[in-house]
C-alpha cells in the first residue's frame, strides 16, 4: 500500500511538471501580453512533432531538438505578435476589446495550424521511444523519459524564473505587466517586450511539447487538451507567477493520477470538475491574492 | 530647450488642448497653473509621447518630438514623472528605481546614480528591499521621483508631486524640486500649491478650460488680480 501511494505521488510529480512549464508559457502570454492564446496546444504539438519527426527521420536526439525547437517556435510566436497581436492592439477601441478580438484571433490559429498539422504529418497518433526503460526511484519503478523530463521542466522553470527576477529585460517585462505606461515613460519600447513575451510563451511551448514527446503519444490535435490543462494551472496557481504555477502544476498532475490510479478514462472529467469549482469559489486562484 | 508650439490634443472624441504654445529654456523652472479639468495633465501627457497630438509641434533641443513614442522620448533627456505615481507594485522600492535607469546608456551606472537617489531620500534606502506597494502615499511619491530622476534627465515633467500629501511631506518635495533646481535640471511642474509654486518657478503659464489664458514671471504673476483671486484665495 505505502508503494502505491508513492508511486501515485511520484506520477503526480512527473506529470505536473510539464504542466507547470506550459503554464507558465500561457501564463506569460495572458498575464503581460493580454494575448488569452488558445491555440498555446497547437505549439505544444509543434514542438512536440518537430522533435519526433527530427528523431524518426534523421535520428536526432531528442534533447538536442530541445535546442532547435525552443528558438524556432520562438521565432514564430515573436513574429506573430508583431505582424497580428501588436496590429489589433493598437486598432482596438479598448482593452477589452483587445483580449476579446486577440482571444478569437488565436482560435482561428488553432484551425490554421492543426489542419496544416493534419496535412503534413496525417491525423494518426504517433511516438517514439527514447530511455524507456525502468528506473527504480524511491521505491517505485518509472520509466527514465519521465524523470528526464521532469528534470528539464524544474531546470526551464528556474532558469526563466531567474532571468525575470534579475535581468534588466526580465525586469522590464515585469514592469510591463504591472503599469505598461509607466513602463513606456522609462524607455521600455512596449511593443518589443510584449512581443518578447508572446514569443516566450510558445518557447516554453515547444520546450514543453518536445518534452511531452518523449513520454507521451502525440498527434495533430493533442492542443487544446493541454491549452485546457495550462489554463487550469493558471486559475490554480494564480497567473503571471512562476511558483504558483509550479504549485497549481503539481497540484493538478496529483490530481492526475490519483484518478488515473482509480479510472484512467475520469482524468480530464476531474481537471474540469476543479476548474469549475475554482472559478466559482476561487476566481482569483487559490493561491492568488 | 522645450518648445510646444500651438498643440491641440484630443482625448477619445473631446478636445482637451486648444492651440497651446509654451517654452521651457535650459536650466528654467516653469509651472503650469489651472483649475482641475483645465488640461495640464494632457498638455505633459502630450509632451512625454503619451498622447498624440492632433495639430501643433513639439520641439526639444531642436528635435522635434510630438508623435514619437514616450519610449524615444525619454532617451532624449525628457523624463515624465506622472500624476498618481505609476509606481511597479508588485516591485520592490529598489527595482522600481533601477527601472528609471532602463535606458542602455543609464543602466551601467544605475548603482551611482542610486546613491545619488537615497542621498535625495534617506527613507527609501530604509526602504528598498520593500515592494511598493506597501509604502505610504508620501514615500510612494518619493519613489516616483527618484525614479524619474534615474534615467539622468535634462527635463524633468512633474504632475501634482504633492497630491494626497501631508503638508509636511510637500514642504519636503518643494525641498526636493528647488534643489534640483540648483543642478540646472529644468523642470516643468504642475503644482496644486499655487503659492508655493510661484514662488520657486521662474516662469508660469495658466490654462484654462484648454488655452493658455496668461503667462510671464511668476514673482508677476503672484500679484496679478486673475491669480490672487482664482488660485491664491486672496
Amino acid at each position: 500500500m505505502m508503494v502505491t501511494i508513492l508511486d501515485i505521488i511520484i506520477a503526480g510529480m512527473l506529470l505536473g511538471g510539464i504542466y507547470a512549464l506550459i503554464a507558465v508559457g500561457l501564463s506569460l502570454q495572458y498575464g503581460v501580453a493580454r494575448v488569452l492564446n488558445i491555440a498555446h496546444g497547437e505549439f505544444i504539438m509543434l514542438g512536440a512533432f518537430i522533435t519526433w519527426t527530427l528523431y524518426t527521420a534523421f535520428g536526432v536526439n531528442p534533447l538536442l531538438s530541445l535546442a532547435l525547437c525552443g528558438p524556432t517556435l520562438f521565432l514564430i510566436g515573436y513574429v506573430l505578435y508583431i505582424v497580428l497581436f501588436s496590429r489589433l492592439r493598437v486598432r482596438a477601441a479598448s482593452p477589452g476589446a483587445y483580449e476579446g478580438n486577440s482571444m478569437l484571433a488565436c482560435f482561428g490559429l488553432l484551425f490554421i495550424i492543426q489542419n496544416l498539422a493534419i496535412l503534413i504529418w496525417g491525423a494518426d497518433i504517433k511516438g517514439y521511444s527514447f530511455f524507456a526503460f525502468p528506473v527504480d526511484f524511491a521505491g517505485a519503478r518509472f520509466a527514465a523519459n519521465r524523470l528526464i523530463t521532469l528534470g528539464f521542466a524544474i531546470v526551464i522553470g528556474l532558469v526563466f524564473y531567474l532571468f525575470l527576477a534579475r535581468t534588466r529585460l526580465g525586469k522590464a517585462i515585469r514592469a510591463s505587466a504591472q503599469e505598461p505606461e509607466a513602463a513606456g515613460l522609462m524607455g521600455v519600447n512596449i511593443d518589443r517586450v510584449l512581443a518578447l513575451c508572446f514569443g516566450l510563451g510558445a518557447l516554453m511551448a515547444g520546450l514543453g511539447g518536445a518534452l511531452i514527446s518523449m513520454s507521451y503519444k502525440i498527434q495533430p490535435t493533442m492542443g487544446l487538451e493541454y491549452t485546457m490543462i495550462a489554463l487550469i494551472v493558471i486559475v490554480l496557481g494564480g497567473l503571471g507567477s512562476i511558483p504558483g504555477s509550479f504549485i497549481g502544476g503539481f497540484l493538478l498532475g496529483l490530481v492526475g493520477s490519483i484518478v488515473t490510479y482509480v479510472e484512467p478514462g475520469l482524468a480530464l472529467v476531474a481537471y474540469y470538475v476543479i476548474f469549475m469549482m475554482v472559478l466559482l469559489l476561487k476566481p482569483k486562484g487559490v493561491l492568488g491574492k | 530647450m522645450l518648445e510646444v508650439e500651438n498643440v491641440s490634443t484630443m482625448y477619445g472624441r473631446i478636445q482637451v488642448l486648444w492651440d497651446v504654445s509654451l517654452a521651457v529654456r535650459e536650466g528654467e523652472t516653469v509651472a503650469l497653473v489651472g483649475a482641475n479639468g483645465a488640461g495640464k495633465t494632457t498638455l505633459l501627457e502630450t509632451v512625454s509621447g503619451m498622447l498624440k497630438p492632433a495639430s501643433g509641434r513639439i520641439a526639444f533641443r531642436g528635435k522635434r518630438i510630438d508623435g514619437l513614442p514616450s519610449h524615444a522620448i525619454v532617451e532624449l533627456g525628457i523624463s515624465h514623472i506622472p500624476e498618481g505615481r505609476r509606481l511597479f507594485p508588485e516591485m520592490s522600492v529598489r527595482e522600481n528605481l533601477e527601472m528609471g535607469a532602463y535606458l542602455a546608456r543609464v543602466w551601467k551606472d544605475k548603482q551611482e546614480i542610486l546613491d545619488r537617489v537615497f542621498q535625495l531620500f534617506p527613507i527609501l534606502h530604509a526602504r528598498q528591499g520593500q515592494l511598493a506597494r506597501t509604502l505610504s502615499g508620501g514615500e510612494q511619491q518619493m519613489v516616483a521621483m527618484g525614479r524619474g530622476l534615474m534615467s539622468r534627465p535634462s527635463l524633468l515633467v512633474i504632475d501634482e508631486p504633492s497630491s494626497g500629501l501631508a503638508p509636511l511631506v510637500v514642504d519636503e518635495m518643494f525641498r526636493i524640486i528647488e534643489t534640483l533646481r540648483g543642478e540646472g535640471i529644468a523642470i516643468l511642474l504642475i503644482e496644486q500649491n499655487v503659492q508655493q509654486t510661484l514662488e520657486i518657478a521662474t516662469r508660469a503659464y495658466v490654462l484654462e478650460n484648454g488655452r493658455i489664458t496668461l503667462e510671464g514671471a511668476s514673482r508677476d504673476l503672484l500679484h496679478e488680480d486673475l491669480i490672487k483671486k482664482a488660485y491664491l484665495g486672496l
